[in-house]
């Protein structure tokens, strides 16, 4: 199988700065598929949770509808043990940062418009970071196609589904989460394509701050 | 002098012994821990199993109950996984609800499990839209020491692979369910995942099957779960530092190896526990 | 019903399938103990210290099917400011059933079973710790029981006092537990769950009841007295005497255990 060297990704926007309350904001949508993210922070800590040398990440999410179940725990897990990779928390010792992620609409790749959203969200509130992230989502379909970006109904009909976060830096892999069974090929054609995916992402989150501050200066 | 060294400066401990290929413990970078298994050793269960990686302990029961299928899915069953951390096998778990870890844990074993295909759930199904079986598949540790995940894997499959249950049929007349406890069956396993576990030291240093404190030390945990047909059912990472592609593809090589030991071991204790009745 | 969000949850409602059989064959049968062992016998005793590895002292206990391991964490910091005891220390527990433990499968959710185990615990154990020793501070006991198959509080309290003199904490004396079941005339000694639960349901008759004895060898002292049922009192008094008996048959056992953990820990210097 040819490995596709252009992924597509559905169209996405972004926007910072969406909430007056938090320290950072920005919403990201992909698609039909919309996320909200807001960080506090650096605030102060509770003492059980200090940690003495960095800051303490928090990161909830709360689904559309009803109560945040095991699965967004594990998903809170992922999300927050990337940003961790990402920023430079031993700036901001015994101090805490919170990132809360809303979800609007779920049509597929949710995971990835997770990481979207909150790399947006931590640029905005301006902590220092290391790399930023991009959160890509590949669903390999029956015939061993891949698809990039998927929505729910290419999901649902999708063999395998494979989420990366990759960062900014070296475009390797942070994060992994998958579904499904899959051979090692396609898992390296799938971290191709997200690699590849990814820029497209970079550059938007490039001009976007670009844009942003272009007014100020 | 070595005790106040570790621990005082615990990275640098550790540092100084990968430096050299190995690890405190003795182990290689690229060795697992010696690993146990003990299979059927609780009675009141339908399937159990305990598994013994170095230290890491973890006991798996599995109760089967009769339940209705799901409008949605009138032919399948459930399988329900879970896995607890009680504060008996570390000082880290406090007591009431499960924490993140314990849920984060028990969402990967569901995961394997649907990911897989251990078990087809249109086996667990007796009759259709009406009566099915529900497998608790409750995972307890005893002893953290880093690996978990590893653990609960083999203690799931060798468990499910124990487990038997009575038969169940319906009588056509009074529409009743009859349960016949002298003629048990036993599961049809699917396929045989097995997890690996790595942990990155430094973002560079990959070693295998991490202790608690090596856990707590590195900058990234990742889980290759594996088949026998070398297959991947999960790659599971869940952030910290980045890998590149050909750093995974030496993770995945070594889950297969992996893949091939633990399949071995699950089959020896099997053959023994056959051979005592 | 508040639901748990933080485990997998199955179907809403699903049945044991011992449900469906015959209610003639649900009773369980206490079998006799014809030729296995006498009334006033205990069942054989397995210990072993020192079997999790992070906590400061644990212990294994196997008596018939009974299975129970507890660890001992502390003595530490109290969590709780306000409950700081200036003069003693405090004894925690944590008491678990483990969800596969029994016949039919329990919550993993606590109920008021393990609660009021754990305070009955906590209430044998108390007598034989030195607390004054450890001022500001706790021991934290848990405790979980991996298969049930009657007498759990006995063995509990065995296990947990084999764990607390492995994690070196002060004792006055080990706590021994045994558990009696009184039916009508006949009593048996360390009952099994079928023994224990054998037409319990019924209503209790006359001379019907459970007694746990919880006991300090070597000042043959009870530390701990659970009576349950209805008893004449000579019934009463000749049972707690039986236990009594039954608690030092398990002393040279747990001695043992111990022996072997501290030779262990401290291998004897070899000249």
């Amino acid at each position: 199988m040819e490995v596709e060297l252009c992924p597509i990704l559905r169209s996405f926007g972004s926007e910072q700065n969406v909430l007056s309350r938090p320290d950072g904001s920005a919403s990201f949508v992909q698609g039909d598929t919309s996320v909200l993210a807001g960080v506090y922070g650096p605030a102060e800590v509770k003492v059980s949770k200090e940690i003495y040398d960095r800051a303490t990440l928090e990161v909830v999410i709360q689904p559309k509808v009803g109560l945040p179940s095991v699965r967004e725990r594990a998903r809170e897990q992922c999300i927050r043990e990337t940003c961790e990779a990402a920023l430079l928390s031993t700036l901001h010792p015994r101090s805490s940062l919170t990132l809360i992620l809303q979800v609007v609409h779920d049509d597929g790749s949710l995971l990835a418009c997770y990481l979207n959203a909150a790399c947006m969200a931590l640029i905005d509130a301006g902590l220092p970071m290391s790399s930023l992230f991009c959160g890509i989502t590949c669903a390999i379909n029956t015939e061993g196609q891949i698809i990039t970006d998927p929505s729910v109904q290419q999901e649902k009909e999708s063999r395998a589904l494979l989420t990366f976060a990759i960062d900014s830096v070296e475009r390797k892999v942070m994060m992994s989460s998958t579904k499904g069974s899959f051979s090692v090929k396609e898992l390296q054609q799938c971290i191709a394509v997200s690699q590849k995916a990814s820029e497209e992402i970079f550059q938007f989150y490039r001009d976007s701050v670009k844009r942003r501050y272009s007014k100020i200066m | 002098m070595a005790a106040g060294f570790k621990t005082a400066e615990p990275l640098e401990y550790h540092r100084s012994f990968l430096k050299e290929n190995c690890r405190p413990d003795g182990r290689e970078l690229g060795e697992f821990r010696a690993t146990t298994l003990n299979i059927g050793s609780i009675n009141t269960a339908d399937g159990s199993a305990l598994v013994k990686i170095g230290n890491t302990t973890v006991i798996c029961g599995i109760k089967a109950e009769l339940a209705a299928p799901t409008v949605d899915a009138p032919e399948s069953g459930y399988i329900v996984p879970n896995v607890d951390l009680p504060p008996l096998c570390s000082s880290r778990f406090r007591p009431g609800p499960p924490g993140e870890k314990a849920q984060a844990a028990s969402q990967f074993v569901a995961d394997v499990i649907e990911s897989s295909d251990v078990i087809q759930k249109k086996d667990l199904c007796i009759e259709k839209g009406k009566l099915c079986w529900v497998l608790y598949c409750d995972i307890m540790c005893l002893d953290y020491d880093g690996n978990l995940l590893d653990a609960c894997i083999i203690a799931l499959l060798a468990a499910l692979k124990n487990a038997q249950l009575p038969e169940v049929t319906i009588n056509k007349e009074t529409d009743l369910a009859e349960v016949d406890f002298q003629k048990k069956n036993r599961l049809k396993i699917n396929r045989h995942p097995t997890a690996s576990s790595f942990s990155v030291f430094d973002d560079s240093v990959i070693i295998v099957d991490p202790t608690a404190e090596e856990e707590g030390l590195s900058t990234a945990l990742m889980t290759v779960v594996t088949d026998e047909e070398d297959r991947l059912c999960m790659l599971h990472k869940p952030g910290g530092s980045s890998l590149s592609g050909e750093k995974l593809q030496d993770c995945i090589n070594r889950a297969v190896m992996r893949n091939r030991e633990v399949s071995k071991l699950i089959d020896k204790v099997m053959e023994s526990v056959k051979a005592k009745k | 019903m508040p639901t748990d969000t933080k485990r997998l949850r199955g179907p809403e409602e699903s049945q044991s399938p011992m449900l469906f059989l015959p209610p003639d064959a649900q009773i369980l049968k206490a079998s006799s103990r014809d030729g296995s062992r006498g009334h006033a016998d205990v069942r054989p005793i397995f210990a072993r210290c020192g079997l999790v590895s992070q906590a400061k002292g644990s212990a294994y206990l196997e008596a018939g099917n009974t299975k129970i391991i507890c660890s001992v964490y502390g003595p530490r910091e109290t969590e709780r400011k306000d409950e700081t005891d200036m003069k003693s220390g405090r004894l925690l527990c944590d008491f678990r059933l483990a969800p596969f433990s029994c016949l039919k499968r329990g919550a993993w959710i606590q109920g008021n079973e393990e609660r009021d185990l754990s305070v009955a615990l906590i209430e044998s154990l108390q007598p034989g710790v030195c607390l004054h020793r450890y001022p500001r501070s706790q021991i934290e006991i848990n405790v979980v029981v991996l298969e049930n198959d009657g007498s759990i509080l006995a063995h509990a309290v065995t296990c947990a006092s084999i764990a607390l003199a492995d994690a070196g904490i002060e004792m006055y004396d080990v706590v021994l537990g045994c558990t009696l079941r009184q039916d009508g005339d006949t009593c048996l000694v360390d009952p099994t769950f079928a023994e224990e639960s054998g037409n319990w349901l019924g209503g209790y008759g006359e001379n019907q009841g459970r007694v746990t004895v919880a006991l300090l060898p070597n000042f043959n002292q009870v530390s701990g007295l659970h009576a349950d049922g209805e008893m004449r009192e000579d019934t009463l008094t000749e049972a707690v005497r039986t236990c009594m008996d039954g608690c030092h048959k398990l002393y040279p056992v747990v001695q043992h255990a111990l022996l072997r953990a501290v030779k262990r820990k401290a291998p004897p210097s070899v000249k």
